[in-house]
């Protein structure tokens, strides 16, 4: 969820602070990123071109946050290094 | 454990300098050019940037549902056939109440190229000062896909279909970009998403530009939805636009094109059609006429950038191309 998650003004209607919508867009997904740490070279590219923008910078690595990723595959399919692998969810259900 | 070996920080990352203003799970399809676009444009010019739209696949998402918001942006939601015209309205109330902002009419390419391009062309011709951005999907994607002027020869949409009698779309694509640069309005672009520093770029010089008055962006942004391609080819659908010439990357300020990006040896438009369902059942012939009308709209545009930075034009780029 971003900082502003309330309105701070007024706005055209009344009860314009409740917080924003958002749909649990990870639900979505057929496929999830996994990120090879040892690959990945933090260059960025999954993180600008996510249409989501869900991948988040850690210390060396990029990771997906999967509450919202959509599952579409362009982090795994723009990975200059191959770093990304789109792994079907089947195999995480226990 | 070995030193990993670490590459450079995309500059990309440079122009982001504000918040997203958009919740996390907006309701748009995977993989949608769209909703790159839709959230790197506040995060480039700004939060304080005031949105106007129309119906299209991005109302849904910028106008809010109920009594709830998926953003923190201000938007005006207009009717498609008025769009450029309300932006003029918000525009000339700032100017008169003292506020200093900058108006985004943010629009599909129905509403810019065909619905709403009478008052589209009129606020180009009184130089309103505002930025309209035309996201390019080729097509009316959110009531359908059905065909728009943008959408090119051989294009299948719902009401151009494949079959016995038609053959998709049997008329050549408007080039909406050219078509805005020959007013001699300040600020013109073309811009992709496989190439977001060059948007970022054009954004920003946009938003200088917008001082002197009308400014407008083309941006080709594909939708696997309604192409039948694959999410994950979206940004390469674009590279492939760009390198086959389909697309061109191209400035024009005060109506003199500069070419962005060039390509050396541009690809047959073949390596972009077939990435996409639309075109498969394109013959040779016709991938011929295609072929023909991307090399012919490139040619113009070439031959119209180096005419144009011969020229002398009446309106300088030095006095800031006012109104007469």
């Amino acid at each position: 969820m971003s900082s502003n998650q309330f309105f701070n003004h007024q706005g055209p209607w009344s009860d314009a602070t409740e917080p924003l919508m958002c749909t649990d867009t990870g639900d979505w997904r057929t496929k999830r990123p996994v990120v090879d740490r040892e690959k990945c070279i933090f260059c960025g590219f999954c993180a600008i071109y996510c249409p989501v923008q869900v991948m988040e910078m850690k210390a060396d690595y990029f990771e997906p946050d999967l509450g919202f990723c959509k599952g579409c595959g362009i982090c795994a399919k723009e990975c200059p290094k191959n770093a990304i692998t789109m792994v079907s969810e089947g195999e995480f259900v226990s | 454990m070995a030193e990993k070996k670490k590459g450079r920080l995309t500059n990309v990352l440079d122009y982001l300098k504000h918040d997203d203003p958009f919740s996390k799970g907006v309701a748009f399809c995977p993989g949608c050019g769209l909703e790159l676009l839709l959230r790197f444009i506040p995060r480039v010019l700004g939060n304080d940037i005031v949105i106007t739209g129309t119906p299209s696949c991005s109302a849904p998402v910028l106008l809010g549902q109920n009594r709830q918001s998926w953003h923190t942006l201000s938007y005006f939601g207009t009717l498609m056939t008025g769009a450029a015209a309300n932006a003029t309205g918000l525009v000339r109330y700032y100017k008169k109440a003292g506020i200093d902002n900058t108006v985004v009419c943010f629009n599909g390419d129905g509403t810019a190229n065909d619905i709403g391009f009478g008052n589209l062309s009129g606020a180009a011709e009184r130089n309103e000062p505002f930025i309209y951005i035309c996201y390019d999907n080729e097509g009316y994607m959110n009531t359908g896909i059905q065909k728009s002027g943008t959408t090119p020869y051989g294009a299948t949409t719902t009401t151009t279909p494949y079959g016995t009698v038609h053959r998709g779309k049997n008329l050549r694509r408007m080039n909406l970009g050219l078509k805005m640069a020959m007013n001699k309005i300040p600020y013109t672009a073309t811009a992709t998403l496989s190439d977001l520093e060059d948007l970022a770029k054009k954004l920003l010089k946009a938003k200088k530009a917008k001082e002197r008055g009308f400014c407008f962006l083309h941006v080709f942004a594909p939708c696997p939805t309604g192409w039948g391609a694959d999410p994950a080819d979206t940004i390469d659908i674009c590279r492939q636009a760009v390198k086959s010439n389909y697309f061109p990357l191209w400035e024009a300020e005060n109506g003199k094109i500069r070419m962005t990006k060039t390509v050396k040896k541009p690809k047959p438009v073949s390596s972009y059609t077939k990435m996409m369902k639309k075109f498969n059942h394109m013959t040779e012939k016709d991938m011929k006429i295609l072929q023909e009308d991307v090399e012919y709209e490139y040619c113009l545009l070439g031959g119209l950038s180096v005419l144009e930075a011969e020229c002398q034009l009446p309106v300088s780029a030095e006095d800031g191309g006012e109104k007469l």
